[in-house]
């Protein structure tokens, strides 16, 4: 019984510790197990897996990644938030305190630009990886459609965002993108108001890219996600070989 | 179980009371639900995919920083409605949404083609239905070859297609001797079914493929669509986006300016 006086012991043995912590040290499979089904987070996965779908040359962790990414987005986002204040006269000049006065404050912002381009990349990388494995066939068909789904709402969430720091390039680039959505037939203009809020882009413009970005399509796409992980559960785990 | 309760102690076929009791009893050996019982090609979640993961997000989060450390994203003048930079870009990944821009009606480069796009790739999985070469990249040696002709094919017309109307110019030949939606809206609409047509002959005439192996080839013609336009879009536009075949970042920084 020499292990029950280390300091590790003691703690994990105290009512505290055990009141949060339903499971033993994961060394034997019987925790192993409990600490995946106990836990809300690690509960995403089930307690076994086969074992080509840990292989990372078959899923290259792209499916995790976007996930990654987009916790780091709204890590860094929610700091962000705290000095942004989504107005024409006052944007671009929080930009530039972020930038140089705010503590970390370009470190936040490069890591938030950076990782939303590298959620666009993983997330349409894994939509390719899902393709050449195969793995949109039926019972995944409906799983398929809500990752087409969530391409689409990071294509806006990142297109939303874009606008934020009001600067040149921000501006140009929605006034390109909401042109292009003005030419859509019949609807058009009318999409392109709804956009917009206005007819040029202004503060209506950046207070709804703004409400968008930070609350709407997080919320989205946190739903589907919620559907998509759920699936791959419901439909038979990651595919593999029949 | 009502039943069970009603029925009198010690009638025909029943049990005692006492009996009854008894036949609670504790069965050693193993459940049929045990977690741990691995089949051989399984493995536990945790440590082998847990591992991986947490692997994977410390490796990311390095790359991360590494990256937010050394470059600093632009941050360019103020937004200013009244200049116009040249040229005006949108983010990256719709660039290529906007060099089709260049070749064709708005309504169709901005719209219709990447709806079309959308509502096609969610409806891959309702057209190729077969369980067939699930799990496996490419599905087979044929799968490989097919992917790597249409990715050659889809490059070679693209940029083909690019420098055509660059030099030549669709629009530039046939305005003011042809209605505008010949040139618009009909030559390009035949240009990409046409192509993706030729393509789906080639394939089949070359590699009899299944269903699946014909599907490779378009995808794999849209991906690369995507990437070869994206890349134009982005790195060889200039001002007044023109063709350029140098290296444009300065471009894009003064553009804004």
């Amino acid at each position: 019984m020499r292990r029950e006086h280390t300091i590790a012991d003691r703690v994990t043995n105290s009512s505290l510790w055990r009141a949060v912590v339903r499971h033993g040290y994961p060394d034997t499979e019987r925790n192993q197990a409990l600490i995946i089904a106990s836990n809300v987070f690690l509960h995403l996965h089930p307690v076994k897996i086969k074992r080509y779908a840990t292989k990372v040359t078959y899923t290259f962790c792209l499916g995790g990644l976007s996930f990654f990414m987009f916790l780091i987005l709204v890590m860094t986002g929610v700091l962000l938030m705290f000095y942004y204040v989504p107005s024409t006269t006052q944007a671009y000049q929080n930009m530039q305190d972020i930038e140089a006065s705010v503590t970390f404050g370009q470190l936040m912002r490069n890591m938030h630009r950076y990782a939303a381009h590298g959620m666009v990349i993983a997330v349409f990388l894994h939509m390719c990886r899902v393709f050449y494995t195969g793995s949109y066939k039926p019972p995944r068909e409906f799983n398929w459609v809500v990752g087409v789904i969530l391409l689409f709402l990071t294509f806006l969430l990142s297109f939303t965002g874009y606008l934020l720091p009001w600067d040149q390039l921000a501006f140009w680039a929605i006034t390109v993108g909401t042109t292009m959505a003005e030419s859509a037939p019949l609807l058009g203009p009318k999409i392109r108001f709804l956009l917009v809020g206005d007819n040029e882009i202004g503060q209506a413009t950046l207070i709804r890219f703004y409400t968008l970005h930070v609350i709407f399509l997080p919320l989205a796409a946190a739903l589907m996600m919620a559907v998509h992980f759920w699936r791959i559960r419901k439909d038979g785990g990651i595919s593999g070989p029949l | 179980m009502a039943d069970v309760a009603r029925r009198p102690a010690g009638a025909a076929g029943g049990i005692s009371d006492e009996k009854r009791q008894r036949l609670l009893e504790l069965v050693r050996g193993r459940t049929a639900a045990r977690p741990t019982d691995l089949a051989e090609d399984e493995v536990m979640v945790w440590p082998t995919l847990v591992v991986v993961e947490a692997l994977s997000a410390v490796i990311f989060t390095f790359l991360l920083l590494v990256a937010s450390i050394a470059v600093n994203p632009p941050l360019v003048d103020i937004a200013n409605p009244t200049v116009t930079p040249n040229p005006s870009k949108a983010p990256w990944y719709f660039l290529n949404l906007q060099e089709l821009l260049l070749h064709m009606h708005p309504a169709l480069a901005g719209v219709i083609v990447p709806t079309m796009a959308l509502v096609l790739i969610a409806a891959i999985p309702f057209v190729d239905r077969s369980p067939l070469g699930v799990g496996i990249l490419f599905t087979s040696d044929k799968g490989k070859k097919i992917t790597v002709f249409s990715a050659i094919f889809t490059t070679i017309v693209l940029i083909a297609l690019i420098a055509f109307d660059s030099e030549i110019g669709v629009t530039r030949s046939l305005s003011g001797k042809v209605a505008p939606v010949v040139y618009e809206q009909l030559i390009p609409v035949a240009v990409m079914v046409g192509f993706s047509v030729v393509l789906g002959v080639l394939v089949s005439k070359i590699y009899r493929p299944t269903r699946r192996e014909l599907i490779i080839a378009l995808f794999t013609g849209f991906v690369v669509s995507y990437f070869v336009l994206t890349i134009v879009g982005t790195f060889f536009r200039g001002y007044g986006m023109e063709i350029q075949l140098y290296w444009p970042w300065t471009n894009l920084h003064e553009g804004a300016h």
